[in-house]
């Protein structure tokens, strides 16, 4: 039982742990290296995929702590200096796993009961987090292989610890335990998972976000009075100021005038939920040939915003150059809402949605 | 849920597999695969040291993101407070049950009751009240205090649903004796 949950873990884990570096990877990519801009739905996926495997981890977790909690008490609790390493190498496991999932459960739903900066404790203990449970399938892997898959009986002299025959008892039996975790991860999947699969989402009973409340029927993580841009956002003397080699600026009246493009596009948030919406805009790239931008240059795109991590945001070449990369001045056909990034918001395939910059007034070359 | 019935066997206690599994093979083979199997769990093992080591580095040197002292607070609390709380109290609750419920139906409240913690567990800020943003309301939009009686009601629904079939076998088995009321 313990080593068909471990093993179920360890997916789930690994899944969560992978997914997660792809998200930390996308915001902060290592020198010289851009994601690709296609395809469109790469980035709700994995970070759908990341959500899930961390809400589906719970009952797994509970299993397992449960089925092995006896062992916490077992008696000598020492027995020679590797089972001690063991021992010891357990903690950081559990205390690691327990908080990544608590943390990513509050951090979905923006409740903030703890000091430290998300995005970065998470990503940092995901790496302890991933060590300890590495450590822990090479103690562990003996077991496990003399216990589960074909032929184990030829591996069971490997260990003492062989899964005994089930003792008679009134209670859940371990198939009927093992059902029960699995119906707990189907129950947290089909109540959450429409958050980011298109079209469902209807069945979200148990999700921080439906995908179609909000403004102008979209959600919204930040607000526009949460940036602090509600006066100068509605100021009639904006313009988008394009900086390249052939600088020029676009007033309100030219920008709105020159938004001819209407692409259908998701915002992908790294909270794991996802929307699709129709933007109508002006094409970035079209943008950046006038300016005389080389196809091969990243630009900053900078928000109307004073502070903050996300007040700019690099767009590099292949979503730079995507024809579906937008400066976007409408939202289903109406004026983009003051808390949707009005006057203007950058929208582009495959990208995280802290990244889709919002008050845009400045495209700058790199 | 079925429940167990006498064919169900547990991992590893399968006599059903060939007892001349070992024989069948070159005997120098097996000891060529542990010693495989020995090195590649040092170098997992090491591997797995250098990781998290890494975790380690890179927490304390983003203290000003991190609070390390305050990260480390919350890490020992949650594995106290699931070794010193939580799971004695689920086992607390686990014996209660099973002196209240009788046997046929005793596995499905576990079941059900397993299911049920699960659910609000994974979902607890949201019906707990402990969040609520009043200034966007698309964070968290929904009543979900109830729909998590929504879910939970699901939950119990089928769990009654399987009682009542055992319930049936049970009066069945009684009127054939010899027969095991599953």
């Amino acid at each position: 039982m313990a080593s068909l949950l471990g093993i179920w873990l360890g997916i789930t884990f690994g899944t969560a742990f992978v997914t997660g570096l792809v998200s930390h990877f996308m915001q902060h990519p290592p020198g010289g290296f851009s994601w690709p801009s296609r395809p469109v739905w790469f980035y709700r996926f994995a970070q759908g995929l990341h959500v899930t495997s961390g809400l589906v981890s719970v009952p797994l977790l509970l299993a397992k702590l449960w089925t092995v909690y006896p062992r916490l008490w077992e008696w000598p609790p020492v027995r020679g200096v590797a089972h001690a390493a063991e021992r010891i190498s357990i903690i950081p496991l559990i205390a690691g796993s327990i908080f990544q999932l608590a943390t990513g459960i509050a951090n979905i739903a923006q409740w903030y009961p703890f000091r430290f900066f998300f995005t970065v404790t998470h990503y940092w203990v995901a790496w302890i987090t991933i060590g300890a449970l590495l450590v822990h399938i090479a103690a562990k892997i003996t077991i496990v292989r003399a216990n589960v898959g074909q032929g184990r009986a030829a591996r069971a002299h490997l260990t003492d610890r062989i899964s005994q025959p089930e003792p008679a008892g009134d209670g859940l039996s371990r198939r009927g335990f093992g059902l029960a975790v699995g119906a707990a991860a189907g129950v947290v999947t089909v109540t959450t998972a429409g958050q980011f699969v298109p079209g469902l989402g209807d069945t979200v009973l148990l999700a921080p976000r439906t995908p179609d409340v909000g403004p102008q029927g979209l959600p919204v993580n930040r607000t526009a009075l949460a940036a602090g841009v509600v006066v100068i956002a509605r100021d009639r003397g904006y313009q988008l100021d394009v900086v390249g080699p052939r600088p020029f600026s676009l007033s309100l009246d030219e920008l709105y005038a020159q938004s001819l493009v209407t692409v259908r596009l998701p915002i992908t948030c790294v909270e794991g939920w996802a929307a699709d919406a129709t933007w109508t805009g002006v094409r970035l790239a079209d943008l950046l040939d006038r300016a005389g931008v080389p196809a091969h240059a990243a630009v900053r795109v900078e928000s109307l915003e004073r502070r903050g991590g996300y007040r700019t945001s690099v767009v590099h070449p292949p979503h730079a150059r995507d024809p579906k990369t937008l400066v976007a001045t409408r939202l289903g056909g109406a004026v983009l809402a003051l808390d949707h990034g009005y006057p203007a918001r950058l929208i582009a395939p495959n990208r995280p949605g802290v990244l889709q910059t919002k008050w845009v007034h400045r495209v700058v070359m790199v | 849920m079925t429940g167990s019935r006498p064919t169900d066997r547990p991992q590893g206690a399968d006599t059903s597999d060939p007892p001349d599994l070992v024989d069948r093979h070159d005997p120098a083979r097996p000891r060529a695969v542990a010693r495989v199997v020995t090195a590649v769990r040092a170098v997992v093992a090491a591997a797995g040291l250098a990781v998290a080591g890494y975790g380690i580095a890179g927490l304390v040197t983003h203290p000003r993101a991190t609070h390390p002292a305050h990260t480390l607070r919350w890490l020992l609390g949650g594995l106290l407070g699931h070794d010193v709380i939580v799971a004695p109290a689920a086992a607390v609750l686990g014996v209660l049950l099973s002196r209240i419920v009788a046997h046929p139906y005793r596995a499905v409240i576990q079941a059900a009751s397993f299911v049920s913690a699960s659910v609000a567990l994974a979902s607890f800020p949201l019906w707990s009240g402990r969040v609520g943003h009043p200034a966007n309301p698309s964070v968290d939009p929904l009543p979900y205090g109830r729909n998590l009686l929504v879910v939970l009601g699901a939950i119990w629904s089928v769990a009654a649903a399987v009682m009542l079939r055992r319930a049936v076998r049970a009066r069945r088995s009684t009127d054939r004796p010899g027969r095991s009321p599953r």
